[in-house]
């Protein structure tokens, strides 16, 4: 008989590479708490419109899209602390007729006293600024009926006066989480070993160890899949490379989907950045050679247009790709051994921002001395320094001649 | 019973079967000496690697390539845990008083997987500018080791 077993994904901690890169994801994660605050206010944002005249009776659907659907939510651009979430607020009957500038102000008015530090009306939606830097963007939504579940118009109105370009704009971010979670299964050896260090790196280790067993269940947040990481890292790279940029950059669900179209079972997690990367740089390449611009739709909803906003030019997606083709060479020197520890910082630090890498490079360190310091490491025959989650898993390469470190203590000078 | 000193053909021996990528020159059996060069690659990049021993003397460990790096004004020194000369270091991976060495143990189960230590440090040290290994420098007491090195 034969069982075809789930890939369990690898650990991105058993890698040294993947070891700071994963350490850097977990860096601009959201934390437990603020994902618990999250959670919870997006459910009084809920309450407060329904305790609303012009809202009783008309929320049909409050779901969460964007990154927080697919659980890929990284810090903002330009910091390492504000976090962007997205709701979208489905409508009911009453919102129909209405023009797109028309549903954003009532929605505007409905919030205008909720008690956040600013309440801001935007184009496609109405965006709530907590005082702890996190921004809340509910987007209204209409249902189109006999599509596909939830398909829904989302407004497109710049205000402060109705203009000829404001319009609805198809869109089914429901049905794209749905899409997104199908082509990134859960990889329950790497999603339970990130989840462990996701609680304890916020300070929750007793935690961490209690729901480590029942982690696709019990906790609602969870990196499920090798892809969702390496997603979480370009989108922190293109807001690193986009810092001082101005203008619109590469959207966020863009990216999303080429993770989704790139992911692959049991992929260590540089090899997963590059192959995203490439998947990315290979279709820009494409349309620029015909002078077309970059068109990626929503693989569920095709007039969803994940591009309709960005590359407003050729040029603007030949430079996205050069960034990208920077970042594969990088991590390629990496890879191979090509670059000394010293360079590769100043070069991750390009690539991801200064704060979160020494973080990252801090525990790392922290780490693999204190595992030298206990004598709990293992050697490969080849040369390599095991941790022990590595070797409990990587029996075949570990040395059988060395199977143990033996405690030493180094000494010497200062020099 | 007290352990027997192991042989300079008994160390390369252990050493060929351990660690076969590290090649073994000059062997001289009347001297009790040989050396080996070999490649290793503990964490991020790859270093070669050469271990010089003779009989009744400590083994001497030198990184050939790359250059070892400096950081000029670290705590730790420009390049801690080393014996002089400066142009010319050789690591230090064991503690003499506390006899963690002795010629009853073979290279490759205790020289090269400290050289490896050493080289993971090393990288991390360089790239945080503190050395997490522990270890303490000539001169600086055991318990004032403990304590810098947590």
């Amino acid at each position: 008989m034969n069982i075809q077993l789930a890939p369990t994904g690898l650990n991105p901690f058993d890698d040294p590479l993947d070891r700071i890169l994963a350490q850097i994801a977990l860096s601009i994660q959201l934390p437990p708490s603020l994902h618990a605050m999250a959670k919870s206010r997006y459910e009084a944002v809920r309450r407060h419109l329904e305790a609303r005249t012009a809202f009783f009776d008309q929320i049909e659907h409050f779901y969460p899209q964007g990154s927080m659907a697919i659980d890929a939510t990284v810090s903002t651009r330009g910091t390492d602390d504000e976090y962007d979430l997205d709701i979208v607020s489905q409508l009911g009957g009453r919102f129909r007729g209405m023009a797109p500038l028309e549903v954003l102000t009532e929605l505007e008015a409905a919030l205008a006293d909720y008690p956040v530090q600013r309440v801001l009306r935007q184009t496609r939606c109405v965006t709530l600024f907590y005082a702890d830097k996190m921004h809340l963007d509910v987007t209204p939504s209409l249902r189109v009926y006999s599509t596909l579940d939830r398909e829904s118009l989302i407004t497109h109105a710049k205000g402060p006066r109705r203009s000829a370009d404001d319009r609805f704009v198809d869109m089914n971010a429901y049905g794209f989480a749905q899409w997104y979670a199908s082509r990134t299964p859960l990889e329950l050896r790497m999603a339970k070993e990130f989840h462990r260090r996701w609680l304890d790196h916020a300070g929750l280790a007793a935690r961490a160890d209690a729901d480590v067993d029942d982690v696709p269940n019990q906790c609602d947040f969870i990196i499920k899949n090798t892809a969702t990481l390496a997603l979480q890292l370009l989108k922190r790279f293109r807001n690193i490379r986009y810092a001082s940029y101005t203008g619109r950059i590469p959207p966020s669900v863009m990216l999303s989907y080429y993770a989704g179209l790139a992911a692959q079972p049991n992929m260590s997690l540089s090899t997963m950045l590059v192959r995203l990367a490439s998947w990315i740089i290979r279709d820009i390449e494409q349309a620029s050679l015909y002078r077309r611009l970059l068109h990626v739709a929503n693989p569920i909803c095709e007039t969803d247009v994940f591009t309709d906003r960005w590359p407003e030019s050729i040029a603007q997606q030949d430079e996205f790709a050069g960034h990208l083709r920077e970042l594969i060479r990088s991590l390629e020197a990496m890879r191979k051994g090509e670059m000394y520890p010293d360079t590769m910082m100043d070069t991750l630090r390009g690539n991801f921002g200064d704060r979160v890498v020494t973080r990252a490079a801090d525990q790392i360190a922290t780490e693999i001395g204190g595992g030298i310091q206990q004598s709990r490491q293992l050697y490969t025959r080849r040369g390599g320094l095991l941790l022990p989650s590595a070797a409990a898993v990587a029996a075949a390469i570990v040395n059988p001649a060395v199977s143990v470190a033996r405690p030493h203590t180094f000494f010497g000078r200062k020099i | 019973m007290t352990a027997a000193i192991l042989s300079i053909d008994e160390q390369v021996a252990a050493m060929k079967a351990a660690w076969p990528q590290f090649s073994a020159r000059q062997i001289d059996r009347r001297a009790q000496s040989a050396w080996w060069v070999g490649s290793v690659r503990p964490q991020y990049a790859s270093y070669s690697l050469e271990i010089r021993y003779e009989l009744g003397c400590f083994p001497e460990v030198r990184v050939l390539a790359p250059v070892l790096i400096r950081l000029p004004g670290n705590s730790e020194g420009q390049l801690p845990h080393v014996y002089p000369p400066a142009e010319d270091p050789t690591l230090c991976l064991f503690d003499p008083r506390e006899r963690e060495w002795t010629r009853t143990m073979t290279i490759a189960s205790t020289t090269v997987p400290w050289a490896l230590d050493w080289l993971a440090c090393y990288e991390l040290w360089l790239m945080t500018g503190r050395w997490t290994g522990g270890g303490r420098h000539a001169g600086q007491d055991l318990g004032e080791a403990r304590e810098t090195t947590r």
